[in-house]
């Protein structure tokens, strides 16, 4: 019974590596266990951005069958793993993704699908869609391809379960290190009083990523513009009823 | 019969003297017409000669002739057909009226008309922001509006030929073929 006992219950690995001091013999067994597990359960978010998401349910289902490498899309973004973004990001769009990788816990991974998250691929002079992906979230993997084969996707998502399975796959830490420099690049283009409903610093925090990076300039303006929450207005078609009657 | 009811149409249209008027197929009228006489046009189509589904308003900038042209596409059940109304206004101020009274559809299409070229229609139940929510510039599908220097001025760009490619193809790996070799 005395093994058992030294058998680690909890396992602080995969979030504050190095923070916390490591004393069990095992737990480099254990890390290497976890990660593999991890590795080999991803869920992946379903939220399609772009018409690269065409190239999923292919991937998805039989004929090339993601699940077979332990690979299902989930519905939302707290139980979900990777965030894809399968195309191009609109100005608006990239608003959405951002409050939705916020949401999903850590550890997790972005996959830009398609020329477009690169460099804004074809919609490279439109007004409308945000060009370079990374500027604003930490992308582990890029798949390049307008739009990539389903054999591309299954290829890159291999590629990201490798990482995983290696433990170099560490590039949501980034956004909890460098949160200024993201925070930054989202205010430009969203105006400066931009706000997320997720505590980005307090998790920082929580995961001991903390740096010098974390906080700056930024985030001084995210908070000098924040606003305590309120309950919404609740009306119905009142404004509509108010203009017509203008308009008589 | 539906040809027959098109043909009783040709000729009374063709008998309105201030439209010109021409019909492109079995199934497509092209009618131009003055901006004063579009809605008394839209009117008789509606309310005489069952045109009663507005399917979409557009809009052309023509900027060197000062002009945005709006085209009001209405289609008929009975004579299975659509009639595209032109229709040319001065591009300063801009300001049209609503069709909102004859076809409740439009309001959608006004709103984005005005979204994107800026032009009022008076009338219109809502010219709030629409689908550009977001956007603070000119009306972007105005053709002074230049949206390459925007996107340059706006955005920053991926390196095309990083230092990561540069050590792929030092080990003779790479793009294997080049736009200049295609081109
Ligand atoms: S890269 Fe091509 S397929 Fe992918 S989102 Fe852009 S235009 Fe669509």
């Amino acid at each position: 019974m005395n093994e058992l006992d030294k058998i680690p219950v909890r396992q602080e690995i995969s979030v504050a590596q190095g923070s916390v001091k490591r004393s069990n013999p095992l737990a480099n067994v254990f890390d290497e266990l976890v990660r593999f597990c991890q590795s080999r359960s991803m869920f992946m978010l379903h939220y399609c951005t772009g018409c690269g998401a065409i190239e999923l349910p292919p991937a998805m289902t039989s004929r090339f069958d993601m699940e077979r490498l332990g690979i299902q899309p989930m519905v939302t973004p707290r139980q979900a793993d990777i965030l894809l973004i399968t195309g191009y990001v609109s100005v608006k769009t990239l608003k959405r993704i951002i409050l939705t990788y916020e949401q999903m816990p850590a550890p997790k991974y972005v996959i830009g699908i398609c020329s477009c998250t690169v460099n804004g691929g074809m919609y490279w002079q439109s007004y409308a869609t945000a060009k370079v992906l990374k500027e604003y979230l930490p992308v582990d993997i890029y798949i390049a391809g307008c739009m990539p084969r389903p054999e591309a996707v299954i290829s890159g998502l291999r590629d990201l379960m490798g990482d995983i399975k290696s433990g170099s796959a560490s590039n949501w830490k980034r956004y909890f290190q460098n949160y200024d420099h993201y925070l930054g690049n989202q205010q430009k283009l969203f105006d400066e009083d931009w706000q997320t409903p997720t505590d980005i610093i307090a998790e920082a925090e929580h995961y001991g990523l903390i740096t010098d990076q974390t906080l700056g300039e930024h985030t001084a303006l995210l908070q000098k513009h924040q606003q305590p929450l309120e309950a919404l207005e609740f009306s119905l078609g009142e404004k509509r009823e108010k203009i017509r009657g203008e308009n008589q | 019969m539906s040809k027959e009811l098109n043909l009783w149409l040709d000729d009374l249209l063709k008998d309105i003297k201030i439209i010109q008027f021409k019909r492109k197929n079995s199934r497509r009228v092209r009618i131009d017409i003055a901006p004063e006489a579009l809605p008394a046009l839209l009117e008789l189509l509606q309310g005489r000669a069952s045109y009663v589904h507005l399917s979409a308003i557009s809009c052309v900038d023509w900027i060197e002739e000062n002009e945005f042209e709006l085209v009001y596409h209405v289609w008929s059940y009975e004579t299975n057909s659509l009639v595209s109304a032109h229709t040319r206004i001065s591009r300063e101020p801009g300001v049209y009226l609503s069709v909102y009274d004859l076809y409740t559809p439009a309001a959608f299409f006004e709103r984005d008309i005005h979204e994107m070229f800026g032009v009022y229609f008076e009338g219109s139940p809502d010219m709030e922001k629409f689908i550009l929510t977001e956007w603070n510039g000119p009306p972007p599908m105005r053709k002074d509006f230049d949206s390459e220097a925007f996107v340059n001025q706006t955005f920053n760009w991926e390196e095309y030929h990083p230092q990561w490619l540069k050590d792929i193809e030092a080990e003779g790996g790479g793009i294997t073929t080049r736009p200049e070799d295609v081109r």
